[in-house]
């Protein structure tokens, strides 16, 4: 019951923090005069709706954005009309965005990470660099679909997304929808979706096809951000100014952090009012072998007979969790003769991991080795055209990963042997067609995907009875497809309603009509005050491994089917000062025909629609800015989020209690970042909390091993960004895990005490 | 506004704004972590008691040891972890009582405990091996530990806890379970394999080798001297002096893993092929009905009292949650069901 105080008592103190005053968000177009802290910040000026869907942007400052490392200090545009269609393609779906500000604050930060801090998202961490899968509302991983400029990014095969392969500093925004919002972005998100984003390199005022098609000010905020070698002189210059030269920029960030983890960051782009390219270089290794307290362990004191006097704990090393990542992004933009927009970008990343030993392992780590090593190249080419009333947009992407796992064991010789060597080649097509049309009051839209998969999955360390070396696996196709149309109305401006459909079918089956529906209505224009609802029907087909992995894939398996709920409520509010933004909301949800993998009499695993999952729970965000005299400014943002997600069936007739929290949901989480700036100096300081978790369905309460404690984790971070005339410096230094606790996210995998990080980033200037 | 007294500048401020994150974050920002906490028990040297081993899934490390009173019917489960504070670790295999220590197989966590069967405290552990599955006692000074991985069996000493030698198994990987027949022991070679090795535990050398069906898994050496495989074909009994196999019982259709054993005197075999079966060792055909129905269970581990000749079946229910463990009387009439661990698999009479 404590830990239940202490929770609502912390999250109820987020906005104490400020007091009256200004109104600014980059994500809030409403806003009529946007302003953040003096410096590190953004101003938007005289933003205006001109009728409920259409917003007149008069004038729009960037004044050196927080967003890290790359900055510009201040850039005035040309008065532009923006339709909002944000406004109507949004209303009703709860929606969190992180721009690049969030996203790039450290450049050794992962995608998990971010979102661990920044969302209600549960991050499954399996150790530092390791395995980290998301899930919304104590759904399970492979409900969370996750697409990248469009295309998706879960594996056919697996179904999940690792994010701890994800540098949040590749990625340039990212949109994260929660619930019934995410049949918006694709099939099967029955827990959300997280929209990545890169690119949107052209100039802010100087492609309005660019600028309508995102009709967010917090984007571009983040776009020109990225522009890097602007300054000030540059304030005032038209769009035709920009467009007559080649304008270079060049971002190049290094860090250095315990356990020897070094990762640099290289992005160079060269852009006209035209065109623009951009090539970003990212890599990371780490030996990775931080130090720890091993409490699941006991080394024995003996006496002279052999009689234990005592015992100690022993300090050991993470064996085995070394990485070396790699990724290339290669990126390029144009406009078309009618005003279409080309983009072209390509992504391959190399990643070399060790997988770490469980801390219960007493083999001997330099006899045995597991890593997995993965390529993957994902392009993607689009063409999107806005006009007045209407945009398009056309996408093709191609997607090829090769994932090796080995489980080796050195030979007496010194050479290793396999024990395991599983590899799957993965094909993937995509194409996406979207159209979307408005009037006043009136949005239309439709979507139509066709995704194409080849999948190759072989383990070749099997050796036959026969004494063959055999080959156990499969080899599938698969074409999916999908139509999505939707209608969204808002009669006035207080009110908005949509109605989505979506219609998905996979090899020669298909599911059931997906519906959705959502509404919002404009309680108070003081304060902003907004009640949003949805429901939705959901389905998700199984994947290919759940259906054809050798062995144990399981072809009679069923679509999950779920059916969602939630409803809340958004408010901001602003002055001269203080901004104050926060929602909260409750949802609920039932999915049917949940895909487990068991092992079976057979002696492997396999996928079995067993469950009937009902989870609820509320979750609550809000942000509080507040801007004092001399240079200093006050931040605090904080999401919390209360989650029972029980199953309520048994598989094989157990007498166990129904009911039961699935595993490693945990009932209550939070995260706050609290941030003071001083001029160019920022302190940042982030907390999070996790309730204790089960690490397996039906734990007992006394078990010792069916339940982790609760945890609480503290990192902070002091940087500062330096101007010189020919360059900008910033520097980062970064503090995790402030308290050196010992925790466990995932059982027996042991995460790394206090450690640290230096980066240096630096901007040079051309002009 | 406060922020703006004259008190409060310059360093005030700092101040102040120090004194709100202090009050955010420093009450709650810490929660030191407590390592488990032991428990003393205390069971009888000798008689009645039943360990049951509970594998727990593979890299969840949610293996435990579970202690069953059949006269009192109490379970104690987790009782290593109890008694030790450490967890007992991933997937434990097998767990054998020899002279008074018991020693339990962690497979991936490749070690062997041993504790004391009274207490259920560590007397100590055997580490060095790569993915160890069962133990078998040649003498006082000589054990015989297999292993999934290592293409060979590890010789161990069960006093020091050492590792003192290796009996190389080249072109079989996995070796499984091990029965002695006078100065030999056969050897089931488990994964992906179907050979048993004859080792001469003289020597610790492979002396022969024969094959049976496809996955043999347990052996058994009953009274008149015959030594019983269970694979995925079916139980093959087989003459150890001639080193002939004969297909005995064909396996179900739906019995991947069929499960043996034999009672007290060694005379009656009982195996598991979706229901359970009792036969005389000197039976020429197997019985057609069954002694136990298994009722759609699919059963998980097997044992019979050696005293009582009660039968316990281990139902692991759907493998990712606690299990049963059903106990009937030699009738086949049930006389007990208790919870223990996850996947529970292997028993240990006291």
């Amino acid at each position: 019951m404590s830990t239940r105080l202490l929770f609502l008592l912390l999250f109820l103190s987020v906005p104490l923090l400020a007091k009256a005053e200004v109104v600014a968000t980059p994500d809030t177009v409403q806003a009529t005069k946007v302003q953040f802290a003096a410096s590190n910040t953004v101003q938007v000026t005289k933003v205006q709706f001109a009728t409920p869907d259409t917003v007149q942007v008069t004038k729009v400052q960037f004044a050196a954005p927080d967003a890290g490392q790359d900055t510009v200090q201040v850039r005035e545009l040309q008065t532009v009309t923006v339709t909002a269609q944000a406004l109507l393609r949004d209303q009703g779906m709860q929606k969190t965005v992180l721009d690049s500000a969030v996203l790039r604050r450290d450049v050794t930060g992962s995608l998990a990470q971010v979102l661990g801090q920044s969302s209600t998202l549960f991050i499954k961490s399996y150790g530092r660099a390791t395995l980290s899968t998301a899930s919304f509302r104590g759904t399970s991983p492979s409900h969370t679909q996750v697409t990248w400029n469009s295309i998706p990014m879960n594996s056919p095969m697996l179904g999940m997304v690792d994010f701890s392969t994800i540098p949040a500093f590749f990625i340039d925004k990212a949109q994260v929808y929660h619930g019934p919002g995410a049949t918006s972005i694709g099939s099967g998100s029955l827990g959300g979706a997280i929209a990545l984003g890169t690119g949107g390199d052209l100039p802010v005022g100087t492609s309005p096809a660019s600028f309508a098609r995102t009709g967010q000010t917090g984007e571009h905020a983040e776009q020109t951000g990225e522009e890097a070698g602007q300054t000030s002189e540059h304030a005032g210059q038209t769009g035709e100014d920009t467009g007559r030269r080649v304008r270079p920029s060049l971002q190049y960030v290094q860090g250095v952090g315990s356990f020897l983890t070094f990762d640099e960051y290289l992005r160079v782009r060269f852009q006209t009012a035209k065109w623009s390219t951009s090539t970003r270089l990212y890599a990371a290794n780490s030996k990775n072998e931080y130090t720890y307290t091993n409490y699941r362990k006991k080394t024995f004191l003996y006496d002279d007979v052999g009689n234990i006097t005592g015992f100690e704990y022993p300090i050991e090393k993470n064996k085995n969790g070394g990485f070396r990542d790699i990724h290339i992004l290669q990126e390029f933009q144009t406009t078309g003769r009618h005003g279409g927009l080309w983009e072209a970008a390509a992504w391959y990343v190399h990643s070399d991991r060790g997988i770490p030993f469980l801390n219960v392992d007493y083999k001997d780590s330099e006899r045995i080795k597991n890593n997995q090593n993965d390529h993957t190249l994902r392009t993607v080419l689009q063409w999107s055209k806005q006009q007045s009333n209407s945009s398009y947009r056309m996408t093709a992407g191609y997607t090829y990963s090769d994932i090796l796992y080995q489980y080796m064991r050195m030979l007496g010789d010194e050479s290793w042997a396999n024990m395991v060597h599983a590899q799957s080649n993965t094909h993937s097509l995509y194409l996406r067609a979207n159209g979307e049309y408005h009037t006043g009051k009136w949005m239309f839209s439709g979507n139509m995907a066709l995704n194409q998969h080849i999948v190759r999955s072989v383990d070749n360390a099997i050796v036959s009875v026969a004494g063959d070396t055999t080959i156990l696996g499969y080899e599938q196709a698969r074409a999916e497809g999908s139509l999505f149309l939707s209608a969204r109305y808002r009669p006035i401006t207080r009110l908005g309603l949509s109605a989505t459909l979506r219609q998905d079918v996979y090899g020669k089956q298909a599911t059931p009509p997906i519906p959705s529906l959502f509404a919002e209505y404009l309680l108070s224009p003081a304060g902003n005050v907004v009640l949003k609802a949805s429901t939705t029907r959901n389905y998700r087909y199984p994947t290919l491994n759940d259906l054809y992995f050798m062995p144990g894939g399981n072809p009679q398996l069923k679509p999950e089917e779920g059916l969602s709920f939630d409803a809340g409520l958004s408010g901001a509010y602003s002055g001269t000062r203080l901004y104050l933004r926060g929602q909260a909301g409750g949802f609920y949800s039932r999915i049917n025909n949940w895909i487990a993998w068991l092992p079976t009499h057979k002696g492997f695993w396999s996928p079995v629609n067993v469950l009937h999952v009902t989870s609820y729970g509320a979750e609550a965000a809000g942000t509080a800015h507040l801007r004092l005299n001399g240079g200093w400014s006050i931040q605090a943002e904080g999401n919390a989020a209360w989650t029972r997600s029980l199953s309520f069936e048994q598989p094989t007739g157990a007498v166990q209690p129904v009911g039961t929290q699935l595993p490693y949901v945990p009932e209550f989480s939070a995260a706050v970042t609290g941030r003071v700036v001083w001029k160019n100096w920022t302190f940042t300081y982030d907390w999070t909390y996790y309730s204790e978790r089960t690490t397996t369905r039906g734990a007992q309460s006394y078990s010792r091993l069916g339940v982790l404690a609760p945890y609480f984790m503290n990192d902070v971070a002091l940087e500062v960004h330096l101007p010189f005339p020919r360059f900008r410096l910033h520097v980062k230094g970064t503090v995790r895990n402030l308290f050196n606790e010992y925790y466990e996210t995932v059982l027996a995998r042991p995460m790394p005490g206090i450690n640290g990080t230096v980066s240096i980033g630096i901007v040079p200037l051309f002009y | 506004m406060i922020f703006t007294h004259r008190f409060l500048q310059p360093f005030g401020r700092a101040f102040y704004l120090s004194c709100i994150l202090a009050w955010l974050f420093a009450p709650a920002a810490c929660m030191p972590f407590t390592p488990p906490e032991t428990e003393e028990f205390t069971t009888s040297a000798t008689g009645e008691g039943l360990f049951v081993v509970n594998q727990g899934n593979f890299m969840y490390a949610n293996a435990s040891l579970s202690y069953y009173n059949p006269q009192t019917k109490d379970i104690e489960n987790e009782i290593f972890v109890r008694a030790n504070g450490i967890n007992l670790g991933d997937v434990a295999q097998s767990m054998v009582l020899y002279k008074e220590t018991a020693y339990v197989v962690v497979n991936n966590s490749g070690v062997v405990f041993a504790i004391d069967p009274k207490t259920f405290t560590l007397k100590g552990m055997l580490t060095g091996l790569v993915s160890p599955r069962n133990i078998h006692f040649v003498n006082e000074d000589k054990a015989y530990i297999t292993d999934l991985y290592a293409e060979s069996i590890a010789v161990a000493d069960p006093i020091t806890l050492q590792i003192t030698g290796i009996i190389p198994t080249p072109g079989h990987a996995s070796t499984e379970a091990i029965t002695a027949w006078e100065h030999l022991v056969f050897v089931s070679c488990w994964s992906y394999d179907n050979t048993l090795l004859v080792i001469n535990t003289k020597t610790d050398r492979i002396v022969d080798s024969l094959k049976v069906g496809s996955h043999p898994n347990q052996l058994l050496t009953d009274a008149a001297g015959h030594i019983w495989c269970a694979t995925q074909e079916g139980i093959y009994r087989i003459d150890p002096q001639d080193k002939k196999a004969l297909l005995k019982i064909p396996a179900s259709p739906n019995a991947f893993n069929t499960y043996i054993a034999l009672n007290g005197t060694q005379d009656s075999l009982y195996y598991i092929a979706n229901d359970l079966y009792v036969m005389h060792i000197e039976d020429v055909y197997p019985p057609s009905l069954p002694l136990i129905h298994g009722e759609s269970r699919l059963f998980y581990g097997l044992a019979v009292d050696p005293t009582s000749s009660h039968i316990y079946l281990a139902d692991a229910l759907n493998y990712v949650e606690p299990g049963h463990i059903l106990r009937y009387n030699p009738q086949g009439e049930l006389l007990d069901d208790f919870i223990t661990g996850i996947n529970p698999s292997a028993f240990c009479f006291k």
